[in-house]
């Protein structure tokens, strides 16, 4: 009997070896970084703060902020540009060409889901920052930044869908589900939320110049503002914010239109964030390209039907409409539109670009025409690091000082108010264009070629409301077409408590 | 073989029945022979174990045998396919013994996790192959070998070198865990079995039900496959060389059009249905060579197997030393495979109750991998371009946007190099004759390294490789990656088992506790402009532009306790219960512990006294069992809240790295669980001759793990949630038939049918919401997996025949069709009725690729010294999604020669393939083609040469065979192969970019020393 109790202690032993160790079920994530982990980080508010700037980069054909789908949506909706590409391609843009819309759009989903990731991240973001012992003004510095742009993708949301989910802190999971996350705000509700947002931002945003470059201004949420404020028709508060950033002195005109798209100055004038450049996404170059929009050069560049290394897919094609907007000597037709040649006669030298960039005549391009403020050179400026050309860092300039003095104009045009010329010929005569006068029309119609390709023209003619007059011959039905459908496989997620916009 | 048989079951037998102690007792030589208690003839290689020790021998040829043994102690004969005889010394030293032949499969002795049991003691549904079966079958994974030989198992294999078959136990068992059954080899948990040398295995024991698996607990679900591999056996060194060479080539492809076939398709259907020109010109054609790419991609492939086995032993060891070398050089260019096996597997035993094993094995292998989409680029290339001329390449980018497939193989090289070292040390102790206490350790090292080499080349300019320049496939720099991964598993296990007979109650009890862990470690870099010398390929060589770094990891650990009570009363009436408690890192430490119980109950009917008298059966035995067992394959992190980190952005013109917490988890995951009920009848009739199993099962899976959507404003970066929110079925029956008879005049044969059906379907998804999944080209989701439907099922309009006349066409749902295009059921709409459009809601559940029916047909002929074996595999009811013909990428892509040929012109109008047409068709049923298919696996014919004429080269046996694997395959489906191994449950049966199947001839020799 003592071999029994031997070899029973022995087992016994091991058996409590094996189970003892109760840290041995206890095992973290390999390699990855806990949410607890990560709040540790005494930097924890201010490294999620730049988490948000990241989602300006949100692009391709995936969930989109202001990227190459949000372009799309806007510029083919708009009698700027046709669909480009080849005709078979990409039917989802196709539907925006000619108003066949469906709620199956994937697009919207994108550009639904790119917004709210980002906006999710944003809410998080807000939380945690309030959470955290910064020094107030730092603090409220980086709120601001980030309601900034919590403010502008809601400003997106509610121009495209109209009223959407009201989302503006962090749900318990439990709460994600309830009607106050899974159904529709109201327009004014969520346009509350935007001047809220874009408030905060002006009353606590830096200068630019005191802040680093890339960071949010005060400009920046007051020309944002403002322009929230004409779509609001109130003129006078539209006329002050503005009024405010050009009295600031911290902005001035590119002299030559064609270097504002540019990446480097010329003679200090233009390139990235140029003396006109209130708010633009910042690319680089990172090792794993991540740093850029994707797609939103390239998605746009010139397409090939063989025979020479093309630059893109040909989307976006600047329509034959805009090309004939343009006044005699413009100098913004040649630096918004890239020509393409025909094919005769025989041994054209094709379209030389600014940079001598040749790209054959028409026989060896699928589309007549590009938008050429999405271009980057391949010859002059910054390589994406590998073959891929989806990388190419493209800042995308989203708020010019252009713009600001056309909002100032219009607004003061409203409220009877002599600006309103000074401010259009401002504009005009950079683009070697004569006197003329402030009038809503004249102002209106220099909005269209002064931002013409920079994705702002349909929400521009829905504000204006004539939207169905110049859009009715591509298919625009009025009392639908002002927004876009509701995705979908988002009415069918929140088990039908958002509604469909009338007409889907 | 049978030899080995044998000494795997004196082992077993060995290590379970009671030690006796002995006492100092008078030692003397008892000898004689051994034979067949029919046939009388002497019965070679009998295993001849003094019980109670570890003291054996086995007969010569003569059936001879001589031991020294205590003049009191008895002796145990067994010998495989006879009944094991226990004969009393009592002095004498001549002892001629008569061995009965039993069935084979009730004596049979079945491996079922952390033991063995008699088949007949078994109260769950467990098969098994031998070895011999499985290493018949020149194919490199022993899991292909058993495809059609199992009830119920089905095995999708592929042609391709390397390539890991994929194995389903009654059903698909999950939907988004891990889909693959356990493989434990020697007690080492392991999930890939490639390494296994099938000339080393014994057998492979299938556990198919929940009272057999629940043994291996959260593991379970999917099935387990036991592996056991040879020991040596007491005696004199046995060398064994068993080698084939062959050579293997595609079957079953696809034929494409030729260039005019492919002019005149594309050319009519931009004339009279698209822009009006032609889109293939004559002299497109008159310039271009006549291309076909498949021919042009594949290559007749040399491939040989040889292994060697040195195994023997003395009375207190055994040794089994084997080496294999295979290689395989597939069927497509460029590609290759070799691996090398070593295996030593020993045992010593220290004294009579004491005993140490060693079980060790290492593979290497070295492929080199073909990116699978050559075929898909050779489907869609157009003809006229030719491949290859000289040193440049046809320019297909140009032709139609599709990628050089022959360039694609000769620029890039895609090697791997897998080391693996696998093991089980284990020490047995027998300290009381009731008291069997084992320590075992495994351990499973696998070390794989990755290197890719794309070649850099030009469509232009001097290092131009193409005839006509330009086009858009180019590769500016040369780039090189560098994949490091290391993989670190061990597992302890410790048991106990207690045995007790006494009169007719038998019990055996088995305590357990086992610690388990795996580590994963990955390192990648890449790097851009290495240059193309093969030694420089070192990320030390290229370009710090662009390069990059990566290291990940990966760890789990689990800690389990196990039980087993086996109780039999006369051998009639059986009982098994099992209960595991497993605690597993993978979960949240408050559902950490899932507990996994399961009884079993068998009545063996033939041991009941009223049986006695009859003589139809021979067997007859009915069980039937419960059991629970959960699935934990879900990656480690998926319940933490993970911070995405270096998200970047540019301030001051540098970068910033930010963070965010975009990803939700479900804070609560746990395992799937599955609770299974099985019946189960066995029996044998006329003499044993006719053997057979029927089962009949009924398996639920709960809380099954799938990604739901969630709503986009929760702001999840992929919309996606990893959660339990899913329930389904399996049920089926399963039959399993087996004849054996000897004519005479040394004529035996053996026929072995086995069939299965079973029955898949979603009851319960997370409030409805239907998964889908299975993306083709622009058609879009081709599956979708909703309640009522088997997991997978194809979703897709109902093609109606062809529309003939405007009439037709004014009348149907599709105003803007022409005669001669596919017409589609309009089944419903908005309004959940038709509505006079063809869109997405017309599409409908159109079947799945899971079989409803699996089957195979094995058999055996001996005539005197020639052997004859052939085996074979079918299944019935699944459904195969053609998609490489689906997914028309460019307008101008290639077709195939039944569509050019058949296509509806108004004078073909009798047809079922719709007009030309250049534009890319909805999903729907016209892709969709029966799966169903039966083919012949193996067919094999061997001579052994006469004993006499051997004996004089000192040679024991010596054997010659011709072999052909999958010499025809009979299917109603136009693809590659209806056999199609997929990413998911939820996409299964989506043909495009297979490797085709292949057929090999091979010739080979066993020899033994």
């Amino acid at each position: 009997m003592i071999n029994i109790k031997r070899y029973l202690i022995i087992f016994t032993v091991l058996v409590t070896i094996m189970s003892c160790s109760k840290d041995f079920l206890d095992v973290d994530p390999q390699g990855q970084l806990t949410e607890i982990q990560a709040l540790s980080d005494p930097n924890a508010a201010e490294k999620l703060v730049g988490g948000v700037y990241n989602t300006l980069y949100f692009g391709e054909f995936g969930n989109t902020t202001v990227g190459f789908l949000y372009a799309l949506a806007n510029d083919i909706a708009s009698d700027d540009a046709d669909k480009g590409s080849t005709p078979s391609d990409y039917p989802d843009a196709a539907q925006l060409d000619n108003f066949t819309l469906t709620a199956g759009n994937g697009i919207f989903n994108n550009l639904w889901n790119g917004h709210y990731t980002a906006i999710a991240r944003a809410n998080r973001s807000i939380d945690i920052l309030e959470q955290s012992t910064f020094e107030e003004s730092v603090k409220n510095r980086l709120l601001g930044e980030v309601r900034f742009l919590r403010g502008l993708y809601y400003f997106n949301l509610v121009r495209f869908f109209g009223g959407v989910p009201k989302v503006i802190r962090v749900p318990d999971p439990a709460e994600g589900n309830s009607d106050e996350f899974q159904t529709r705000a109201t327009a004014e509700e969520i346009y509350q939320v935007v001047l809220e947002d874009l408030q905060f931002a002006v009353d606590n945003l830096p200068l630019k110049g005191a802040t680093p470059v890339g960071r949010a201004t005060k400009g920046a949420a007051q020309s944002y503002l403002a322009k929230v404020y004409l779509y609001r028709k109130d003129f006078q508060k539209a006329y002050d914010l503005s009024r405010d950033v050009i009295n600031s002195g911290q902005y001035s005109l590119v002299p030559d239109y064609a270097l504002i798209f540019r990446e480097n100055p010329v003679n200090g004038a233009g390139g990235n964030n140029n003396s006109e450049s209130v708010f633009e996404v910042q690319t680089g170059i990172n090792v794993g390209e991540t740093a850029v929009s994707k797609l939103y050069s390239n998605g746009q560049g010139p397409r090939g039907r063989g025979g020479w290394n093309d630059l893109g897919f040909g989307f976006n094609s600047p329509s034959q409409d805009l090309a004939n907007a343009y006044e005699a000597d413009d100098t913004r037709k040649n630096a918004t539109i890239i020509f393409i040649t025909p094919t005769l006669p025989a041994n054209s030298p094709g379209t030389v670009l600014w940079d001598g960039y040749r790209i054959p005549s028409k026989d060896s391009v699928e589309n007549d025409r590009y938008n050429y403020k999405a271009y980057h050179s391949p010859l002059l400026e910054s390589p994406q690091l590998t073959n891929n050309k989806d990388t190419k860092p493209k800042n995308i300039r989203l708020m010019r000082y252009a713009e600001v003095l056309l909002i100032n104009a219009e607004a003061a045009a409203n409220l009877g108010l002599g600006d309103a010329t000074t401010n259009l010929n401002l504009v005009r005569s950079r683009a070697n264009l004569p006197a003329s006068v402030g009038t809503i029309d004249n102002i209106w119609k220099e909005r269209r070629v002064e931002l013409a390709m920079e994705h702002d023209r349909f929400f521009d003619l829905v504000r204006q409301g004539r939207a169905s007059t110049v859009l009715g011959p591509k298919g625009f039905v009025a009392g639908r077409n002002e927004v876009f459908p509701i995705p979908q496989s988002q009415i069918d997620l929140s088990g039908n408590r958002l509604t469909q916009n009338p007409g889907y | 073989m049978k030899r080995l048989s044998t000494f795997i079951t004196s082992v077993v037998l060995l290590l379970t029945l009671s030690v006796h102690v002995l006492f100092a007792q008078e030692t003397i030589t008892v000898s004689g022979k051994v034979t067949d208690a029919a046939t009388k003839e002497s019965l070679i290689g009998v295993t001849v174990v003094v019980k109670g020790t570890t003291q054996g021998v086995t007969t010569n040829v003569d059936g001879l045998y001589s031991i020294k043994a205590p003049a009191n102690a008895t002796i145990t004969f067994s010998y495989l396919g006879y009944t094991t005889k226990d004969v009393p010394v009592n002095g004498a030293t001549t002892l001629n013994v008569q061995l009965e032949s039993s069935s084979e499969v009730l004596e049979q002795v079945v491996v079922v996790g952390y033991g063995t049991q008699r088949k007949k003691d078994v109260t769950g549904s467990v098969s098994q192959v031998k070895g011999e079966d499985i290493a018949r079958e020149p194919v490199l994974a022993a899991t292909q070998a058993i495809q059609g030989k199992v009830a119920g198992v089905q095995i999708i294999s592929s042609g391709a070198p390397n390539s890991a078959p994929t194995v389903r136990v009654r059903g698909t068992g999950t939907m988004l865990a891990g889909a693959n059954p356990l493989y434990v080899v020697d007690g080492v948990i392991t999930d890939d079995i490639r390494n296994i040398n099938s000339s080393d295995i014994v057998s492979m024991d299938i556990l198919k039900d929940a009272s057999a698996t629940a043994i291996y607990g959260m593991r379970a679900a999917n099935g387990v496959l036991l592996i056991t591999t040879k020991k040596g056996k007491s005696g004199e060194m046995v060398i064994e060389y068993n080698g084939t060479v062959g050579a293997k080539q595609a079957t079953h492809l696809v034929n494409m059009a030729g260039p005019n076939q492919y002019a005149g398709y594309i050319n009519e259907a931009n004339v009279f249905y698209g822009t009006g020109e032609e889109l293939i010109t004559p002299e497109q054609l008159a310039a271009g060579g006549n291309t076909d790419w498949y021919d042009d991609i594949l290559k007749t492939g040399f491939q040989q197997n040889h292994n060697i086995s040195f195994s023997g032993g003395g009375e207190k060891t055994t040794y089994f030393f084997s080496a294999g070398y295979l290689s395989d050089e597939g069927i497509i260019n460029t590609n290759n495979f070799e691996r090398l096996t070593l295996r030593s597997n020993n045992e010593y035993h220290i004294n009579d109750w004491l005993k140490i094993s060693g079980l060790a094995s290492y593979s290497r292998f070295d492929v080199r991998e073909v990116n699978l989409d050559a075929f898909n680029l050779s489907y869609r290339a157009a003809p006229y371009v030719p491949s290859k001329v000289g040193d440049l390449y046809g320019n297909t980018s140009l032709s139609n946007n599709v990628g050089n497939p022959l360039l694609n193989l000769e620029k890039n090289d895609d090697r791997g190099t897998g080391n693996k070292v696998q093991g089980t040390f284990a020490l047995d102790a027998n300290p009381l004759p009731w008291l069997t206490l084992r320590s075992s350790l495994g351990v499973d090292l696998d070390f794989y390294k990755n290197p890719i080499y794309g070649y850099r080349f030009a469509n232009t300019g001097p290092d131009n490789v193409f005839l006509t320049e330009g086009g858009n496939q180019l590769r500016t720099n040369s780039s090189y990656s560098l994949k490091d991964n290391t993989t670190n598993r061990w597992v302890w296990d410790n048991t106990a088992t207690f045995n007790r007979t006494s009169g007719d109650h038998n019990i055996s009890f088995l305590v357990g506790v086992t610690a388990e862990s795996y580590t994963f470690n990955s390192l990648t870099g890449t790097r851009l402009d290495v240059p193309e010398n093969r030694d420089q390929w070192y990320l030390a060589a290229g370009s710090p532009i662009g390069a990059t770094n990566d290291n990940t990891g990966d760890k789990a650990t689990r800690n389990s306790y196990i039980s087993r009570l086996n109780y039999s009363f006369a051998s009639r009436y059986l009982l098994t219960a099992t209960f595991r408690a497993d605690g597993t890192s993978r979960f949240p430490s408050e559902n950490r512990w899932g507990y996994f119980p399961s009884v079993g109950l068998g009545w063996n009917i033939i041991e009941e006294d009223f049986m006695k008298d009859q003589n139809t059966f021979t067997a007859l035995k009915i069980r039937a069992s419960y059991g629970q067992v959960g699935n934990d394959q879900i990656p480690t992190s998926t319940y933490f809240p993970i911070a995405a980190i270096n998200l970047p952005y540019f301030f001051d013109g540098s970068e910033y790295l930010g963070i965010s917490f975009n990803q939700l988890p479900d804070e609560n995951v746990q395992w799937e669980t599955t609770k299974e009920f099985d019946f189960g009848l066995e029996f044998g009739f006329i003499n044993n001759q006719l053997t057979g199993t029927v089962d009949y099962y009924d398996k639920k899976t709960e809380d099954a793990l799938i990604n739901i959507v969630i709503p986009g404003i929760l702001g999840d970066t992929d919309n996606l949630f990893t959660t339990n929110a899913s329930d389904f079925s399996n049920k089926g029956v399963e039959v399993g038939l087996n004849w054996i008879s000897d004519l005479g005049n040394g004529i035996k044969y053996s026929i072995g049918v086995n069939g299965a059906y079973n029955k898949n379907e979603i009851t319960g998804l997370n409030g409805g919401q239907a998964l889908f999944d299975g993306s083709v080209g622009t058609q879009g989701f081709v599956t979708k997996s909703d309640n009522g439907q088997p997991i997978g099922s194809f979703f897709v309009l109902q093609s109606d025949g062809i529309f003939q006349t405007a009439e037709e066409i004014a009348a149907s749902a599709q105003k803007t069709a022409k005669p001669g295009d596919l017409r589609y059921k309009d089944l419903s709409g908005p309004a959940g009725t038709p509505d006079g459009v063809i869109d997405a809601l017309d599409r409908d559940f159109s079947g799945s690729y899971q079989p409803k029916y699996t089957y195979g047909v094995n058999g055996t002929f001996n005539y005197k010294l020639f052997d004859f074996s052939v085996s074979s595999y079918g299944t019935a009811g699944g459904k195969v999604y053609n998609a490489k013909k689906a997914a028309r990428a460019d307008t101008r892509d290639n077709l195939e020669t039944e569509i050019a040929k058949n296509r509806w012109t108004p004078n073909n109008p009798q047809t079922d393939v719709p007009r030309a047409n250049l534009a890319p068709l909805p999903a729907s049923t016209y892709f969709l083609e029966k799966g169903d298919f039966f083919r012949i696996n193996n067919l094999t014919l061997g001579y052994t040469l006469p004993a006499s004429f051997l004996t004089k080269y000192k040679i024991s046996k010596l054997r010659a065979f011709v072999t052909a694997q999958n010499l025809a395959t009979i299917t109603p489906y136009s693809g590659f192969t209806p056999e199609i191994i997929s990413t998911s449950p939820l996409n299964g049966g989506i043909e495009a970019g297979i490797y085709p199947t292949t057929r090999t001839y091979a010739f080979g020799v066993n020899i033994g020393f």
